[in-house]
């Protein structure tokens, strides 16, 4: 395909700027953000619960007893016991490390790829386009289940191995399409921006008008994808855990706990509740870091 | 388009998508709802060719549209149905069989020996690769039927069979025949209730020895019930009664085989009153069952047999000190009652109490639940410090496996992992090439009613599902001489001496006994099932 | 325009072989012992083994397997499953109900997803914004396990508005519930999605000079603001769709809804090769033509996109 305005060559020079740059503008916005800091405070304190659980708790999460299977909250564990009689408060703490670990890498390698897919198609167009759709389209049709058997075989033969860096590495890969798709819209539609044509005309590079002019305008919708991808990323994981393609030996997870505790909802609910509540607190941080990033990168709000 | 295009064209789309949707849906009202039928509820069967079949699904399906030539009655006995006597010789070597005159297939064909001696030939043949094909194998003449790869998975192709037919089958006029073994074995009569053994009419041979390209979809019995149409794949199968049947007449007129993927699914039509009888009622629903179905969940023996088994090979698990105390770490009541809510009873034997022979605890004092000793003994056997319970994880196990390392942790103050494998066949792969996976977790349930079928399989050197390696030559001939004995008392005999041996060696855990746990609809009464997990359909009936 | 259709049209040809070859290749790498996944816990004696294997050329490499399917596909036979079905017959019995389900589900929710992200892109920071938000929030981290079953317990058992389960030949009375279900899968990007676009024009120049020449407020947003916020929406819920065929294995568990998504865990489960790759291609077809017609919105939405 070609786009009816091809992007041409031009001098590469960067115009003579302003005194700060993007990256600099949008940090100088950041720090005076509310939402920003909330989102901060809140994901601090998850990568804490996620480096050291062990202040938050003393209790072991793998001491289960079944003899206190769906015991009520009390002083020795606030959140009552599961299924197995473990306790949940220590259980959904512990399980902040993997479901932190896997669901910020995941996002991450997909939101990667994805840009790189997403900016080329879109941007330079005709055949370079067709080639990664039509590659996405692919990756699109093939099922999780049967990449992550795939992968899972290749990158977790070793069996000492806790299966972390292959649920990573899984997820991220076969998980950025819909970003890419995603950018690739956004940028067919701001590289037709009167903008974009003025500041061609002004005679910017590829690159200025790539990462100066139509990344900031085609981000909004791509940084909520990834927000919400990160959520399900780490419910994703459980069900590869559960499949036995996850997380090996005795792993915790907030997606397993989750699991675990589905077939039992109606007996007791809140083996189930609270690591969704950190779940959902969790992706909501991510919601709103990405809203106030997005707010202070945005152009058209200076 | 310019204006309000977008939204027309929203609107444009949506009405596409609804009318996409719309068309060639809503004819579900099919359903009809005869007097006298009822719904039985079943996952979809893999095959509904009779030597093709070795699931309770398919089993089932196929129980209502052939007649067998023996049933077993309460105390698991065999009586014959079709056959009009079943005789042997005094090695219990030939076994002559004598049909009922009279019987036809549903299309109309008599049944005569012919159609005996074809099916299980069929069934036999080795390229025709039937799952039940090993159920002929006593027979003379199997082994000459079978052939091997030579280069296993090589470009080489495999000779073809010496034998077409099983020499151990021989008619004597048209409705007897003899059929010989290659060892005496006592038990015949009661291998010959199983599905393989059934008859198949002409019309279901396109060729001699090729079936037709489309019985496997719509079977032609000699039972009490017809297949209405075709099986209808991942959706229903429908069977009506035949009329005029000359065997035991069931009470009801036809019965729609429900298919579905997931038991959750099936539970919630039951408790719709879409569905009459649902065989399985899943763990998370037992929580509400009684309340939901209150007298009509009940609970029936079935055959089923759970156990571990211990890897024999890894050096971690050869002495029988370290299987003993993990069999003793382990508190099996605690389990069947707050992870199976009483759904599986505590198994402290090696062969299902529902066959003759079984004695309630056989496994003695290593089977019971004795942490301190448990501790002593692995102690001084020095068993390992990290146990691995490998499982499938498409069977519903996690629950219980992470129970019971969580027992043995706390008993022998060992650190203990659930494994889990995608599904058996990996699993079952790793054992076969001796990876490290730990003990394993198996069940069994099973052919025909007899302590040999847990015995055979399970534990002899050569054993169909012996996959930990257990190797005894004490136990294979005190099996072998049961097999040959001359009557079943004697033959019980010798197979409690060698149960004795595994009680002593535990190359296994035995686990938990599995029940039919079952639920019905207020519209049909006399609901039973039988140890194969069978509806009885010749006694269910529509409440009035 | 009608060139470039047509070039998508011959790209599609050449994407689909090139998808069967990637699944088929899949598969072959998944695959460990087929037979054995076929009986499930049954032992396997080995001359059934031996038979099996031949009679689906598993001893073969992996080209002449994927030769011999190409040579089927090529004639228009999708070839025979592991459990000697048709995969033409399962591909007939599984894609029309799936297609109903998931169509009824997107329309579900693009129709929340947009009403609703249009409001809160509107009002950002408004409560009926928050509540969008925690419903999103609840929606993630709620898996379908939870909400399917309690769906179907809470409106179809207790409750007794909708059917309990749907079956093959479900309406879209039946598939209602389902597709309900479903939709709560996508609603949450999407409507996010939406209110990001949605915010983000609002900003945008042309906004303000549509309201200096003194446009309607609701003409503004209407014609204006949506139309150019819908880019990303579409495609996301082009992509969705493809997503929902293949993805909703629990919502047709729980509603027994033997469709794809059902058909296509069953295949990868049991290292059913042909299966999976019959379905798959077919799956990639839709994503392909999905994607253009997605392509070919962009050009109506914003004029200035144009094709040749």
């Amino acid at each position: 395909m070609s786009e009816s305005v091809m992007p041409k060559p031009g001098p590469t020079e960067q115009a003579p700027g302003k005194p700060r740059s993007l990256a600099g503008d949008a940090w100088h916005d950041l720090r005076r953000s509310k939402i920003f800091w909330l989102a901060a405070v809140l994901i601090a304190v998850i990568l804490l619960m996620a480096a050291w659980p062990s202040l938050f708790t003393s209790a072991d999460p793998r001491d289960c007893v079944l003899a206190r299977q769906h015991r009520g909250p009390s002083g020795a564990a606030i959140f009552g016991y599961d299924f197995q009689g473990c306790d949940v408060y220590a259980k959904t703490v512990y399980g902040a490390r993997y479901s932190i670990v896997v669901g910020v890498f995941a996002t991450l390698i997909a939101g990667l790829i994805g840009a790189v897919f997403g900016l080329a198609a879109g941007f330079f167009g005709g055949w370079l386009d067709a080639i990664l759709s039509r590659f996405i389209d692919v990756m699109l049709g093939i099922p999780l289940l049967l990449g992550a058997i795939v992968l899972a075989k290749r990158l977790s033969a070793d069996p000492q191995s806790n299966g972390v860096l292959a649920v990573t590495v899984t997820l991220g890969l076969l998980g950025w399409t819909t970003a890419a798709r995603v950018l690739r819209s956004s940028v067919v539609a701001a590289k037709n921006q009167d903008y974009v044509a003025a500041a061609r005309m002004l005679g910017a590079g590829n690159n200025r008008l790539l990462f100066r002019h139509i990344l900031p305008n085609s981000m909004a919708s791509y940084i909520v994808v990834l927000t919400i991808l990160l959520g399900i990323n780490i419910a994703s994981e459980a069900t590869l855990s559960f499949l036995g393609i996850g997380l090996k030996g005795n792993a915790i997870s907030w997606g397993i706990a989750i699991s675990e505790a589905t077939g039992y909802v109606r007996v007791a609910a809140g083996p189930l509740i609270w690591p969704a509540l950190f779940l959902a607190a969790t992706v909501l941080a991510f919601i709103m870091l990405g809203d106030a990033v997005r707010d202070a990168f945005d152009p058209k709000l200076r | 388009m310019r204006g309000n295009g977008p939204w027309k064209m929203a609107a444009g789309v949506a009405a596409i998508a609804l009318l996409a949707a719309g068309c060639s849906g809503g004819s579900s009202d099919d359903d009809e709802t005869l007097p006298n039928t009822i719904s039985i509820g079943i996952v979809e069967p893999e095959s509904l060719i009779p030597s093709n079949s070795t699931e309770a699904n398919g089993s089932s399906v196929l129980a209502s549209l052939f007649y067998p030539l023996v049933r077993f009655d309460e105390q698991s006995n065999p009586y014959t149905v079709a056959a009009e006597a079943i005789t042997h010789d005094k090695a219990n070597k030939v076994w002559t069989i004598r049909l009922r005159s009279g019987f036809t297939f549903s299309n109309g064909e008599p049944v005569t020996v012919d159609n005996y001696i074809n099916a299980w030939n069929y069934g036999a043949f080795g390229p025709n690769a039937q799952v039940a094909s090993y159920f002929f194998s006593r027979i003379d003449g199997y082994a000459q039927m079978q052939s091997v790869d030579p280069d296993g998975t090589g470009p080489e192709k495999a000779p073809e069979p010496k034998a077409t037919t099983l020499t151990g089958l021989r008619k004597l006029n048209n409705l007897t025949f003899t059929v010989t073994l290659s060892t005496g074995f006592a038990g015949w009569e009661s291998v010959m209730g199983y599905d393989a053994f059934y008859p198949l009419p002409k019309a279901a041979f396109k060729s001699e020895g090729v079936l037709a390209d489309n019985f496997g979809d719509a079977p032609i019995g000699n039972g009490p019930f017809k297949l209405k149409g075709t099986w209808q794949h991942d959706s229903k199968i429908v069977v009506e009664k035949v009329a005029d049947f000359k065997g035991t007449v069931p009470k009801v007129d036809g019965i729609t085989w429900k298919i579905y993927q997931d038991l959750g699914a099936q539970y919630a039509d039951l408790v719709a009153g879409n569905l009459d009888v649902e065989t399985k009622i899943p763990i998370e629903s037992l929580a509400s069952a009684s309340g939901d179905l209150g007298q009509r969940l009940q609970k029936s023996p079935s055959s089923a047999f759970s156990f571990v088994g211990f890897p024999i090979y890894e050096k971690e698990y050869a002495n029988k000190d370290v299987r003993r105390a993990l069999s003793m770490a382990i508190n099996r009541e605690e389990m069947t009652d707050q992870i199976f809510l009483g759904s599986e009873t505590p198994a402290t034997s090696f062969v299902s109490p529902v066959v003759a022979g079984y004695r309630k605890n056989s496994c003695g004092q290593n089977c019971e639940y004795n942490p301190t000793l448990a501790k002593q003994i692995y102690t001084a056997a020095n068993g390992p410090t990290d146990i691995k319970i490998s499982y499938n994880s498409d069977g519903g196990h996690k629950a219980w496996v992470d129970a019971m390392c969580n027992q043995i942790k706390a008993s022998l103050g060992v650190n203990c992992t659930g494994s889990p494998e995608p599904k058996l066949a990996d699993l079952l792969k790793k054992v076969r090439d001796h990876k490290s996976v730990g003990m394993i977790r198996l069940a069994w349930t099973m052919d025909y009613p007899l302590m040999e079928n847990y015995l055979g399989p399970l534990y002899t050197t050569d054993g169909s599902s012996n996959f930990y390696g257990y190797t005894n030559t004490a136990f294979d001939s005190l099996v072998r001489e049961g097999s040959e004995a001359a009557t079943p008392q004697a033959a019980i005999k010798k197979w409690q001496q060698a149960e004795d041996i595994l009680a002593d060696e535990m190359p296994v855990l035995p686990l938990r006994f599995g029940q039919n746990v079952y639920g019905f609809s207020a519209k049909v009464t006399n609901v039973s099932m039988d140890l194969f997990q069978k509806v009885d359909i010749y006694k269910i009936e529509v409440a009035n | 325009m009608f060139r470039y259709i047509v070039r998508r049209l011959l790209q599609m040809v050449l994407t689909f072989f090139g998808a069967t070859f990637v699944v088929y290749a899949l598969m072959f790498a998944a695959q460990d012992d087929p037979i054995q996944a076929l009986v499930g816990e049954r032992p396997i004696t080995p001359s059934q083994r031996t038979a099996l294997t031949e009679r689906f050329h598993l001893d073969d490499n992996f080209f002449a397997q994927y030769w011999y399917y190409m040579k089927g596909l090529l004639t228009g036979d999708f070839g025979t499953s592991l459990t000697n079905r048709k995969i033409a017959d399962m591909l007939a019995d599984a894609w029309p109900v799936t297609l109903r389900l998931s169509l009824l589900a997107i329309v579900i929710a693009a129709t929340i997803a947009i009403l609703a992200g249009v409001v809160s892109g509107i009002r950002r920071g408004s409560i009926f914004d928050n509540a969008t938000l925690a419903i999103t929030l609840v929606v993630l981290a709620m898996p379908i396990v939870v909400l399917a079953p309690l769906a179907q317990l809470v409106f179809g058992i207790k409750l007794g508005w909708f059917p309990v389960t749907a079956g093959q030949d479900a309406g879209l009375w039946q598939l209602l519930l389902p597709a309900t279900v479903l939709a709560s899968l996508v609603v949450a990007t999407e409507l996010r999605v939406t209110r990001a676009s949605v915010a983000e024009n609002l900003r945008a120049d042309y906004v303000r000079t549509a309201k200096a020449k003194g446009l309607t407020r609701a003409r503004v947003i209407g014609v204006h603001v949506l139309r150019n916020s819908l880019i990303p929406v579409i495609t996301l819920i082009g992509v969705d769709l493809g997503a929902l065929m293949s993805g909703a294995i629990v919502t047709e568990k729980v509603f027994n809804i033997p469709g794809v998504g059902f058909n296509l865990f069953r295949g990868i489960r049991t290292e059913d090769g042909p299966l999976v790759v019959g379905f798959v291609s077919v799956l990639v077809i839709v994503f392909l033509v999905v994607n253009l017609i997605v392509d070919l919105l962009y050009a109506v939405l914003d004029p200035r996109i144009r094709y040749e």
